[in-house]
């Protein structure tokens, strides 16, 4: 508002300022939304989380061949359809992260839902190779399997000396043996990983809820048949968009490679961070 | 008179409607309540449940350090006497609580004994021979273990509090959450003197000065 109040008619003054306290008021309340909604943009841009890996074995630091990836997702994937428990293999350069190596992984894991749901029996083994820092974190179903000291264990004795001699490839292998060691036979498998189940959580609840509307338009356009008063026109009717859960499952195997699909599962910040 | 009869009937149906419609409501959000209060009392179960495992380390570290040859002996009594604060302030385990203050005085019992165990892990570095020990080593994985654990919990605990004190204030719910015994609870506050940077000291010839540096909460 760049006009001049003194130029203008009184009344139009008074008119005036009464618009510019309400817009004032209004303004204040719209300032205040936007920088709720600006601190939920910042909190949420802060908590940056990488997005859920398709596969078991996820190489982004491209440290280790692609046979070798191959051949360690397909064991993993086996791993799963074995015993039902989830490990997931992240490399990456640097930590996609400004937080500290264990509030990155509890974020990561509880995102990418790694483990059954119910028994929570995921693993992820997190590397950051430029960082030289690596974290084996497992889920609550497996910390009495694969307790800290293990993990500890693990990353001091097999895996960091590996590292250290730049024999990621060695050292990757035998960190993930020694987990499936840890963990196997804590619980039993079904033959077959989550996704190749197809068992994507499909929402009853929105289908649910779409079927009750339905039947209460239907009711309403009857009654109101019925009664004659006025009657129900098509134009400009409530309209339903239902949203009914995601789509269908995945069909495994589509490029050459076993999926990963988390089945649900949570941590609770067990595991051992190490270094190399 | 037979207009009045119909007349008075649909008052009649629209009342009831809005009663039955209002009562579905009233129950879905106190229901919904209770959930979120189960949820804020499993989450309490949680807290205590690391922090107890903390507690439990304790005697075990403890000892391995009392092993270790002249280690210094005020660090441990200060953990030893940090551990049996702890174990003083009792809070039922399955309900979370209520009152602030009691939150507050549980919070700074642990705090105490977390710069307490922090301090025992800074002046152990003055100990490689204790250092080096496969006990030691499995007993400070464990603690950082414990740590993270404790922090993750916390951070579960307190969105569920916040979810629960959301639901509580927010209408319609505030009408009748009093009424029925939901108060908002209490949840963990950063600790004091967390939003200050930590001082940073360079002498490393002399590690005196970071055991006396650790801030007493």
């Amino acid at each position: 508002m760049t006009l001049k109040l003194t130029q203008l008619d009184p009344s139009v003054r008074a008119g005036f300022a009464v618009l510019l306290r309400m817009t004032k008021k209004r303004t204040r309340l719209c300032l205040g939304i936007l920088a709720l909604f600006a601190s939920a943009i910042v909190a949420h841009a802060a908590e940056t989380v990488p997005p859920k890996p398709d596969r078991y074995f996820n190489d982004y630091a491209g440290v280790v061949s692609s046979g070798a990836a191959q051949r360690f997702n397909e064991q993993l994937a086996q791993f799963e359809r074995e015993n039902s428990n989830q490990i997931v293999v992240a490399v990456w350069r640097k930590m996609p992260s400004q937080s500290s190596i264990e509030d990155f992984t509890q974020r990561t894991f509880q995102a990418w839902q790694v483990g059954q749901k119910g028994r929570n029996n995921g693993v992820v083994f997190f590397v950051f190779v430029d960082d030289h820092r690596m974290r084996i974190q497992p889920g609550y179903g497996l910390e009495g399997a694969l307790p800290d000291i293990t993990c500890n264990e693990i990353i001091r004795d097999a895996v960091a000396p590996r590292f250290r001699a730049n024999d990621f490839e060695g050292g990757l292998a035998a960190g993930i043996d020694l987990i499936f060691k840890a963990i196997r036979g804590e619980y039993k498998g079904s033959g077959k990983t989550v996704r190749e189940s197809g068992s994507t959580q499909s929402n009853p609840a929105g289908l649910l809820i779409f079927f009750f509307v339905l039947v209460i338009i239907l009711l309403a356009i009857r009654a109101s048949r019925r009664l004659g008063g006025y009657r129900y026109t098509g134009g400009g009717g409530p309209f339903v968009s239902g949203n009914w859960g995601s789509g269908g499952g995945w069909s495994s195997g589509g490029g050459g490679f076993s999926g990963f699909s988390g089945g649900g599962g949570s941590s609770g910040g067990g595991g051992a961070s190490g270094s190399w | 008179m037979n207009k009045g009869l119909i007349g008075c009937l649909g008052i009649g149906a629209i009342i009831l409607f809005v009663v039955l419609v209002g009562g579905c409501a009233v129950a879905g959000s106190y229901n919904r309540l209770v959930g979120l209060q189960q949820k804020v009392d499993q989450s309490w179960a949680q807290v205590q449940n690391v922090y107890q495992r903390r507690a439990d380390l304790i005697p075990n570290l403890v000892n391995t350090v009392q092993g270790a040859a002249n280690f210094e002996k005020s660090t441990l009594t200060e953990v030893t006497n940090a551990r049996a604060s702890v174990g003083r302030v009792q809070i039922d385990p399955n309900h979370a609580p209520v009152d602030a203050a009691k939150l507050q005085e549980f919070q700074q019992a642990q705090g105490q004994l977390s710069s307490a165990l922090s301090r025992l892990l800074v002046v152990s570095e003055r100990y490689p021979e204790l250092r080096a020990t496969q006990n030691f080593q499995n007993l400070q994985a464990q603690l950082e273990g414990t740590e993270n654990r404790i922090s993750v919990e916390r951070g579960n605990f307190n969105s569920a509090v916040q979810e629960f004190n959301t639901a509580v204030r927010t209408f319609p719910t505030n009408l009748f959450a009093g009424m029925f015994g939901f108060q908002p609870r209490p949840f963990f506050e950063a600790q004091a003197g967390a939003e200050k940077p930590p001082t940073v000291n360079f002498n490393f010839g002399s590690p005196a000065p970071a055991a006396t540096a650790a801030p007493t909460p």
